[in-house]
């Protein structure tokens, strides 16, 4: 189990420092960054000065290499357009996208399991073919069509709940619900499918055999098996929604770190962007690191 | 036969759903009833046909600049059919190439091509492609190549581990043994049986393609105007939502309707290619 | 045989599966019976409906399947009357199941103490310690060494041979009255059907409980029954005590199985087999549903379907040739294979 573990840590490390490169070129791409930063009308004394500051003079690999100590330092720059550090910014903005992302997998997951389970439960019959449309339905959904939807419908029209902002946790509802909705289907399918083949198991036949309750049966011997490729691609999707939450926090005008890359794309705030890549890819792989154990924890002939 | 009967349920609506779009897309040019970018700043928010106030001069209303919303849903359907369509040849390309490569010759190829997979999967795919367009500027084919490159993942998955299976077969390594050469091998055996779960995919990236577009339009960074893209006509109606719904509606439901006929064909592509009709 | 000394009786057992090309009839009237600390074999090829009517029993089919039966009795109780909770209380209980693969039939992702105990504790008020400890003391009585570390173990780390000891352990955990054993031995290596087979009977002789026995294999048959039922085409065709069945068989198919099986002896001529497939299940039946096959075969086979008789006692079979007519060697199963060609 311990070297399984710190193979797996390997390859995040090196996955993640590839994603470090390709965060750092992606953001570099443009012929000339300080102009990009700066915008029109900056005279070229103040390109000059940004270009010192920024040390964008320097070759690339040294520029890559500074950023990347500084990084493991916990120094993440400085951003150009609030004038201060970026790890403060993502400190602010990091909660408000973590609980988003979080509470969407959670929603996700439990009516994904409810649906899933009980139309394994009743092949064929009204439920399986209502999960099974709404499966396709939300699929075809676009999420920002979803976000302006809900907005209308329970915000604006029902006046139910609010539309912008978090002021308490009412404000986290259609958020969730629109940033949830989209891995409902997919998780869903993934858990009909392994419920109706964990059913038809051999081992299931003995547990009914042997007379041990339905509920028993359906949770302890065929659920445990059907959820193990359903806890993989769940992780994967919450780090899915933390790279997609953009849509739907600037919807819902959520500071988040969606929001926040939003703007500085658009201010061509780099520090920012770069470290917020970074930093959704850093989730994204320790995510899959998670998923991975979990899967090893849960099934022991991974294990041996 | 209930199964079939749902697969050809699926393909049939499906099918007809989506050769609706891409008839309109080839014909707009000439069936569109205005030039979709020109603006009559008197005629601003006209109701569609059906409602009070709305005419036959323009069936489906006008938008906030007086823009004819039937003939922008049918310039509209070209852009995100083009860019569906393009993305998903170009990542389909690279995607099965790395994959087969790494299915068939294994070893160090394989473990850089699922390290390459890996590293892909961890990048946030809209916020990559915004930072691209957003650095390189908006232009179709910048679009198209960015989100080209962008979704070659699950070809690569697939296609890989479809030949990893294929490639330990007994008939393969007999032919093999027997001297055909290593291409002769993959274009006879491996690549008929490819073909199947490779639709599917490519009918899946094509919707994921299609709603990244009217994402990237719809925050403001894909296609720009003049160019119509039905994303971007969901934006300029965001603000619009309570008094004039149908400019908000009418490309919703394009959307929807596009992407919903690209995901029926696919699921029925996917039912056909697996043996037993398994949903 | 009073009622009072049969503990399962069935008669006439049917299932019928609604399937997309018709109505399937994979058991049809099967009546048979098992007492106390008596082993019943079941015997057929692959297709005859054994494994179904066992399940059938139990009460494990789908719910699309339908089942029919005059009786199905345990100790008197009418188990068709019984709701499905009080059956699931039987289950496990009363009536214990050993299925063919021991590969497949516990689950992987829990130790074997834990399984185990899920199903005392399903069936018992006991405490979990005490459960454990029954467990082990089980595990033992099956022959198993060191039986405090398998209860720890998972199941893929025991071998064949013992996952099917410990199948067998799980099944005696509630001191069952009757045991059904489906094919306990088919996926083991031969080496070890000897022994498990073996540890069956002797549990029997200890405890008592009724055993059927359900095979293709009559080489397993042999040493184990005390009576043979014999399937074909979902339909017992044959009943008997196993000896005298073994020795005479009366229904030309058990005769067509018998010649099939190799002997040891030297120069005993090749071997006969039965040419043929097994009968479609869809439809009623028209005739005998071994005409096609049968050497012995009359006019008088193909006009109607045919019922069990008693020949004698404590013997059956459903064919209505004369038990006494000439019973050629095998080069009668030969003949039929030529004159096919």
């Amino acid at each position: 189990m311990l070297t399984y573990f710190l193979r797996r840590l390997l390859l995040t490390a090196a996955v993640l420092f590839a994603t470090s490169i390709i965060a750092f070129l992606l953001v570099h791409l443009t012929a000339d960054p300080a102009s990009t930063m700066a915008g029109e009308g900056a005279s070229a004394s103040d390109l000059e000065v940004i270009r010192e500051t920024y040390g964008f003079n320097r070759p690339l690999y040294v520029q890559y290499t500074a950023w990347l100590l500084d990084l493991l330092q916990g120094d993440f720059g400085r951003s150009y357009y609030l004038r201060r550090d970026v790890s403060e910014i993502l400190a602010e903005r990091i909660p408000v996208t973590v609980t988003l992302g979080v509470s969407a997998l959670c929603f996700s997951i439990v009516v994904s399991l409810t649906l899933g389970v009980c139309a394994a439960l009743r092949p064929n019959s009204i439920i399986d073919r209502f999960a099974l449309w709404l499966a396709v339905a939300g699929q075809a959904l676009p999420s920002f069509l979803v976000a302006i939807g809900l907005m209308y419908v329970f915000g604006v029209y029902m006046r139910l709940l609010p539309i912008s902002g978090v002021s308490d946790w009412t404000g986290y509802i259609l958020p969730v619900v629109a940033l949830g909705y989209y891995s409902t289907p997919s998780l869903m399918r993934l858990t009909r499918a392994g419920m109706l083949e964990a059913l038809q198991s051999d081992h299931v036949r003995t547990a009914r055999a042997y007379g041990l309750s339905p509920w028993r049966v359906t949770i302890r011997h065929a659920l445990r098996h059907a959820i193990l490729p359903v806890v993989s691609v769940a992780a994967v999707e919450l780090g899915f929604m933390l790279g997609g939450s953009i849509i739907v926090e600037s919807v819902f005008s959520l500071k988040g770190l969606g929001y926040l890359a939003w703007e500085s794309i658009q201010r061509a705030d780099i520090q920012v962007i770069q470290s917020i890549l970074l930093l959704v890819a850093a989730s994204y792989a320790v995510l899959t690191l998670c998923a991975d154990l979990l899967n090893a924890a849960l099934d022991p002939r991974v294990r041996h | 036969m209930l199964i079939r009967a749902r697969r050809h349920h699926s393909l049939v609506i499906g099918s007809v759903m989506l050769a609706m779009v891409i008839l309109m897309a080839l014909l707009s040019p000439l069936i569109a009833p205005y030039d979709p970018a020109l603006q009559d700043l008197e005629n601003r928010f006209s109701p569609p046909f059906w409602s009070e106030g709305g005419s036959t001069e323009h069936i489906l209303g006008t938008d906030n600049l007086g823009r004819d919303i039937l003939s922008r849903i049918m310039w509209g359907s070209q852009t995100s059919l083009i860019i569906g369509l393009l993305t998903v040849v170009m990542s389909g390309v690279i995607g099965s190439a790395l994959g087969i490569a790494a299915g068939y010759f294994g070893g160090r190829l394989d473990m850089i091509v699922t390290f390459l997979v890996t590293v892909r999967l961890s990048l946030p795919v809209v916020l990559v492609a915004l930072v691209v367009v957003a650095v390189l500027g908006n232009s179709l084919s910048l679009m198209i190549a960015a989100i080209g490159l962008l979704l070659w993942d699950r070809f690569a998955i697939v296609s890989r581990s479809v030949t990893r299976q294929l490639a330990t077969r007994e008939y393969i390594i007999a032919a093999r043994c027997f001297g055909s050469s290593s291409a002769r091998v993959l274009i006879r055996e491996l690549l008929p049986n490819l073909y199947g779960p490779l639709l599917v995919v490519a009918s899946l990236e094509m919707a994921n393609a299609v709603l990244l577009e009217a994402s990237l339009s719809f925050l403001g960074l894909g296609v720009q105007p003049p160019q119509v893209s039905w994303g971007l006509m969901v934006a300029e109606a965001k603000s619009q939502l309570l008094f004039r719904p149908w400019v908000l509606a009418i490309p919703s439901v394009a959307l929807i309707w596009l992407v919903l006929s690209i995901n029926l064909v696919g699921d029925a592509l996917r039912d056909i290619t697996t043996p037993e009709g398994r949903a | 045989m009073t009622d009072e000394t049969q503990l399962l009786r069935v008669e006439d057992l049917c299932v019928d599966l609604p399937t997309v090309s018709g109505l399937l009839s994979p058991v049809r009237s099967v009546s048979l019976s098992v007492a106390r600390n008596e082993t019943l074999a079941i015997v057929g090829e692959s297709g005859s409906g054994k494994s179904l009517t066992a399940t059938a029993i139990l009460g494990l089919l789908p719910r699309s399947a339908r089942v029919r039966s005059r009786a199905i009795e345990l100790d008197g109780t009418d188990l068709t009357r019984l709701g499905a909770r009080a059956l699931r209380r039987l289950r496990g209980d009363r009536i214990a199941m050993i299925f063919q693969d021991p590969m497949t039939a516990l689950d992987p992702c829990y130790r074997v103490g834990d399984q185990m105990v899920e199903i005392l504790r399903q069936h018992r008020r006991i405490s979990r310690k005490d459960a454990m400890e029954r467990a082990r003391g089980m595990l033992a009585q099956v022959g198993i060494p060191a039986p405090e570390t398998r209860l720890r173990q998972f199941p893929h780390q025991l071998s064949g041979g013992l996952r099917q000891r410990v199948v067998i352990a799980m099944a005696l955990l509630c001191e069952p009255d009757l045991i059904i054993a489906d094919e306990p031995t088919t996926a083991l290596d031969v080496t070890i059907q000897a022994q498990i087979l073996s540890l069956l009977k002797s549990l029997q002789e200890r405890t008592g409980f009724g055993l059927i026995l359900i095979t293709h294999d009559f080489g397993v048959v042999a040493g184990m029954a005390d009576r043979i039922a014999v399937m074909y085409g979902g339909e017992v065709v044959e009943t008997g005590p196993c000896d005298e069945l073994l020795e005479a068989p009366l229904h030309p198919y058990t005769e067509g199985l018998l010649q099939a099986l190799p002997s040891l002896r030297v120069g005993d001529g090749p071997l006969g087999l039965i040419p043929g497939v097994v009968p479609r299940q869809v439809g009623p039946r028209l005739a005998c549903g071994f005409v096609d096959r049968c050497p012995y075969a009359e006019t008088e086979c193909s006009e109607h379907p045919v019922q069990m008789r008693e020949q004698g006692f404590a013997r059956a079979t459903r064919c209505i040739l004369p038990s006494d007519r000439p019973r050629d060697d095998r080069t009668v199963w030969h003949r039929q294979m030529g004159e096919d060609k």
